[in-house]
């Protein structure tokens, strides 16, 4: 799923040394944990999953996909495979839930009989059916979660990268969240989570990976928080 | 294309014209009067030009008398002139040949000449053709040597006049049109500029969820062209009603003129009028989306 070889990611403009020589192998269905101070290079790598930034040096694999070599054209489809969720949800106030989520449908020009079974079928996964009219300012902040989960969920993608997606959120719709995201794991989509939240990782027990300085300083497979909260 | 795709992108373009509508106005504004002067100075320097060819096919030359030149030295100006080389045809034409010419070339207004009473001023002249128009020039300066002639007058003048006007006409309209496509150019990519900005979270997702540049670019392009379009129709239209005008008012006035029949030529006139504001909305939308949409 993920492949990364002695990848290094210095920024040219600062001389900033976000990520350096990190190996990492992320399988299909994994659960993991990224953990670690901000600005130990976190969102780094998650930016170089999306090909937001391109590694200084390595190899970086996605989906089979050669991150680094691959053409711009090719980005979109790159993208297609990942799921992406956010701390603020960025959705669009403009537009209902079901928009919202069949939005991320309609700009890949996807058939509008799929889309609507699909969106359908998401909103399920996520509990938000019946507020499929609703838009975003007339739901709580779990809410709005979920519709994120479920625009990020629906086009099927093989891994889903959420960036502190409880941050936001008070512990028990934090659970909520962590729910979904566990049912969405066991039907075998690969889950990549960058977090602040001790309890979580600590009560989850999944893989953790923990990023200092740009190194990747702990790796275990039922791993805790490790850090004060 | 598919069809569903294509509804997303009018659907896209109709909310941001309304979005904006201020600016969409103002912009359909500026490509309507932009697009207009162009087809004015068109109009002008395409007619000017047909003028000017019509002219120049006219291989004959005038030659006027000198006041005091008598009966005898008219007639030997005459005998000279039919045995020069290349000379088709020539023509005596009396004062009052002269006349009914006039007054027939009036058309409506000849009771204009009313005024002049029993008087005829217009002159005795002879109507020389020769048989290429390579040989007017020659020909004429040979005639206004001899005896008795005042001047030999041919099309060339009028013509070389006629074209050092359309040339300034065309100088003057490049300029001009170069100002107002700058214009135009300035305000649609600003329109555009807007829109992308009002869409700027919408476009952040779309790159997220995997849209390809050209879909995200698509609904900007289609916008600045519709604006284009639409300032090109307006402008088209009011084209036409200047020509048909124009032309009323020439043919009244100045019957021999002559000008582009109205029809198929205004459809031409229109069709690259509405073509040139479609390139410069395409333009004009190219511009923004390479400044402030990074994808």
């Amino acid at each position: 799923m993920i492949h990364m070889r002695d990848v290094s990611k210095i920024y040219d403009d600062t001389g900033t040394v976000a990520l350096d020589h990190v190996s990492i192998d992320i399988v299909k269905g994994e659960f993991v944990f990224i953990v670690g101070a901000s600005g130990a290079g976190k969102s780094t790598f998650i930016r170089m999953l999306l090909r937001e930034v391109l590694p200084s040096s390595g190899v970086l694999e996605v989906n089979g996909r050669d991150v680094a070599k691959m053409k711009e054209s090719d980005v979109p489809y790159l993208r297609r495979g990942l799921g992406m969720i956010f701390q603020d949800y960025r959705l669009l106030p403009d537009k209902t839930v079901y928009e919202n989520v069949a939005f991320a449908m309609e700009v890949i020009e996807a058939p509008r009989r799929l889309i609507q079974r699909s969106v359908n079928a998401v909103l399920d996964v996520v509990g938000l059916r019946e507020k499929y009219k609703a838009f975003p300012s007339q739901l709580s902040g779990g809410e709005q979660q979920r519709v994120a989960i479920a625009r990020a969920i629906v086009n099927d993608p093989a891994i889903v990268i959420a960036d502190e997606p409880t941050g936001n959120l008070d512990p028990e719709t934090s659970w909520d969240i962590m729910d979904i995201f566990q049912r969405i794991n066991a039907a075998g989509t690969t889950i990549v989570m960058a977090t602040h939240d001790k309890t979580i990782v600590d009560t989850m027990r999944r893989r953790v990976i923990a990023i200092e300085d740009g190194h990747i300083v702990r790796d275990e497979a039922r791993g805790v928080y490790g850090y004060e909260a | 294309m598919r069809l569903r795709t294509s509804e997303y992108f009018i659907r896209e373009v109709l909310i941001s014209l309304r979005r904006n509508h201020w600016m969409s106005f103002a912009s359909i504004g500026t490509v309507a009067v932009s697009l207009f002067v162009l087809g004015v100075f068109l109009i002008l320097v395409l007619n000017m030009n047909r003028l000017a060819s019509t002219l120049e096919s006219q291989v004959q030359i005038s030659v006027y008398f000198q006041e005091d030149a008598k009966e005898s030295l008219r007639k030997k100006v005459l005998s000279d002139i039919q045995e020069m080389q290349g000379i088709e045809s020539v023509r005596y034409v009396t004062k009052d040949e002269a006349m009914a010419r006039l007054r027939e070339r009036l058309g409506d207004q000849k009771y204009l000449l009313d005024a002049l009473g029993e008087k005829n001023p217009l002159p005795e002249s002879v109507e020389v053709t020769v048989r290429l128009p390579e040989m007017v020039q020659t020909a004429a300066e040979a005639i206004e040597q001899m005896d008795g002639v005042e001047e030999a007058k041919y099309g060339q003048d009028v013509v070389e006049h006629l074209f050092d006007i359309t040339r300034l006409m065309r100088i003057f309209g490049l300029v001009l049109m170069v100002l107002l496509a700058g214009a135009t150019l300035f305000i649609i990519s600003n329109t555009i500029r807007l829109t992308v900005f009002a869409r700027r979270k919408e476009i952040a997702i779309m790159k997220y969820v995997g849209a390809t540049d050209w879909f995200i670019r698509w609904p900007f392009l289609l916008e600045g062209m519709v604006l284009g379009f639409i300032g090109g129709i307006l402008a088209a239209l009011a084209l036409r009603s200047f020509y048909a005008a124009m032309a009323a008012k020439i043919y009244s006035t100045l019957a021999f003129f002559p000008l582009m029949s109205q029809y198929p030529f205004m459809n031409y006139v229109s069709a690259v009028i509405v073509v040139s504001g479609m390139i410069i909305g395409t333009i004009g939308s190219t511009i923004s989306l390479k400044r402030f949409l990074q994808v």
